[in-house]
């Protein structure tokens, strides 16, 4: 066993320090744990609860989780047994990154100060909630924390109405969820489609339709101009338009929470997050900044990028742990790859869309099939398609798009895969892939798809 | 074989709460992991044992088991001299979870203090005591 101590202080244990016991956080820790067997490790959290798992309060409110503490990743004896030091319900109230200290408080609001050889922040974001007049009333709710999920749950056992403001990943699979358990939804978008951080306006209109034949009301183009209700809400305001509502759940994303590291000299990026190197080190010494309160590099455009997503969080958590205890590892950058399912039907997406590639100047050419999961022939096959984006100078795959009724996932993995190898759409048309009858078509769609964007590069 | 929970405790073994079972079979000790902590650590993808011949001392650190999540030491409930280690765990860690108990064993030792280390030890009816104020803490 590596015995790693404090530089020129060799027989003391190096002090880690980590604000932030989530994702990002306990990924870190466990990092750090396998790399410094002796290091001691504080995770700071201000909440009750800690390590488990955002990505799936949707789906506890939409009755596919039994329970909200299904979602707990870490339980308390995992930190025992990984000689973690966990502090709830404290907070990082200041930062010296010269005297390396933090000084924390107590929910008794005692104070104290540590000192670190590594500091790790993983202070996440905060929902963003737009100034929407009415905004304060009694029945409106974001969808961040197990708490947020759990007041929601309880809203909605006597609610029969509900509007979503914002039609990201969240707000959507908050409302689908709000769909299956019977009540009438609507979510309302300022953006003129769904999901317009992950998918073109074409893939989008595809969505949007699934969703309305479930009964989930889509209002596109449009802001919420007011809640309404007294103390409590009674619905929202629309392009003058009244929506009944017992519920409104705000979903219209978050802010990295950066205060207190901004205060304490660590730089931010074009993004409001933090700014990292390769190693997730901050410009402050032996600071290093993880998960939704930290930029990445997009693979593409090498420009930053805010990856708010759970895997960048682990990703981030993993590097920055093994680089705190003494070891080495780097991030190299996202695709910004996601996925969901909604009611009977997946959506995934990964690199840049159409649109975002014109934006930042990139020529494109698309690829579009519409396929079967399974051959045409064999029965229950589910519709899929695929839209693939191609730079045109290079014919590097950049971006791709699916909807389907099933094996969304993998073949959004496939195209990361492709996309981080600079694979060609030549290459993927000739790509050798797998076939039977019950599980795909003898042509992969994917491959399919590289073929007509190929035509239109004749 | 009693369940607390979901863990599996085993008659006429030793316990610590480092997670480690011990079985006397003929003055030395046979020991591994509980079955609680193969649980804890979930698909385990790693195990370091020291060498034949080896000393571990009591309540000193021998070896390590790592998972994807997690990394526990291995944690010596008794003193002595390793006679035999377990070769098939290091090329197979995942047994530990198929069969911590049985095939999952890690190590055999020449205990050097057996009757008094012994009695720090939990037999079983003590573990089942303990493992439901674990169960509890949950």
């Amino acid at each position: 066993m590596v015995q790693r101590g404090r530089q020129g202080r060799i027989n003391l244990p190096r002090q880690i320090i980590i604000i932030g016991a989530n994702a990002a956080g306990t990924e870190a820790a466990a990092a750090a744990r396998k790399t410094d067997r002796t290091a001691e490790i504080t995770l700071i959290e201000q909440r009750k609860r800690t390590a488990y798992s955002r990505c799936g309060l949707p789906f506890v409110l939409g009755g596919h989780i039994p329970s909200f503490n299904d979602l707990v990743v870490y339980p308390k004896s995992y930190y025992r047994m990984m000689k973690l030091n966990l502090r709830l319900e404290t907070t990082m109230i200041n930062l010296d990154t010269k005297a390396k200290t933090v000084a924390i408080q107590d929910k008794e609001k005692k104070q104290e100060i540590l000192n670190y050889d590594s500091l790790i922040i993983a202070t996440g974001a905060s929902p963003f909630i737009p100034p929407i007049k009415g905004r304060e009333k009694k029945g409106v709710y974001v969808l961040r924390t197990i708490e947020d999920g759990e007041s929601i749950d309880q809203a909605l056992k006597t609610a029969r109405s509900a509007v979503v403001v914002g039609a990201g990943l969240i707000g959507i699979e908050a409302a689908v969820a709000f769909v299956e358990r019977g009540i009438t939804t609507s979510i309302v978008e300022l953006l003129p489609y769904v999901l317009p951080v992950m998918l073109d306006e074409d893939m989008a209109k595809l969505v949007q339709k699934k969703l309305e034949e479930k009964g989930l009301k889509a209002i596109l183009g449009r802001g919420v101009d007011e809640i309404l209700g007294n103390e409590k809400v009674t619905g929202v305001s629309v392009a003058s338009e009244e929506i009944p509502a017992d519920l409104v759940v705000i979903a219209t994303g978050v802010r990295s929470e950066v205060e207190l590291a901004k205060k304490a000299g660590i730089m931010t990026g074009e993004t409001r997050a933090i700014k990292t190197n390769m190693r997730m080190e901050t410009n402050a010494k032996d600071v290093y900044a993880v998960g939704d309160c930290a930029e990445s590099v997009s693979l593409i455009t090498h420009r930053p990028l805010l990856s708010q997503l759970g895997t960048t969080a682990v990703r981030h958590g993993k590097a920055a742990g093994i680089n705190a205890a003494g070891g080495y590892a780097i991030f190299s950058g996202s695709l910004g790859s996601a996925v969901s399912k909604m009611f009977d039907f997946e959506v995934g997406a990964t690199g840049l869309t159409e649109f975002m590639a014109k934006r930042v100047g990139i020529e494109t050419v698309v690829g579009r099939i519409n396929a079967k999961t399974k051959a045409s022939y064999y029965p229950g096959g589910l519709p899929i398609r695929i839209k693939l984006v191609v730079e045109r100078e290079t014919r590097h795959i950049i971006g791709g798009q699916i909807i389907g009724g099933e094996a969304v996932t993998q073949r959004i993995n496939a195209l990361s895969f492709a996309i981080q190898k600079q694979m060609t759409v030549h290459e993927l048309a000739k790509a050798d892939t797998c076939y039977a009858p019950p599980v795909n078509e003898t042509w992969e769609p994917m491959v399919l798809a590289a073929e007509t964007a190929l035509r239109r590069l004749r | 074989m009693v369940k607390v929970n979901h863990i599996e405790v085993i008659e006429g073994l030793y316990y610590t709460s480092d997670y480690m079972w011990i079985r006397i079979e003929d003055g030395k000790a046979r020991m591994g992991v509980t079955d609680y902590a193969q649980k804890q650590m979930r698909e385990i993808v790693f195990v370091e044992l020291p060498s034949v011949d080896d000393t571990i001392e009591l309540n000193e650190p021998f070896g390590t088991t790592e998972s994807v999540k997690a990394i526990s030491d291995l944690i010596a409930p008794l003193s002595g001299v390793i006679e035999e280690i377990n070769e098939e765990v290091e090329s197979r860690p995942e047994l530990l979870n198929e069969d911590p108990y049985g095939e999952g064993w890690l190590v055999v030792i020449n205990p050097t203090d057996l009757k008094k280390e012994l009695e720090k030890l939990m037999n079983f009816e003590k573990a089942v005591e303990w493992y439901k104020e674990v169960v509890k803490e949950e």
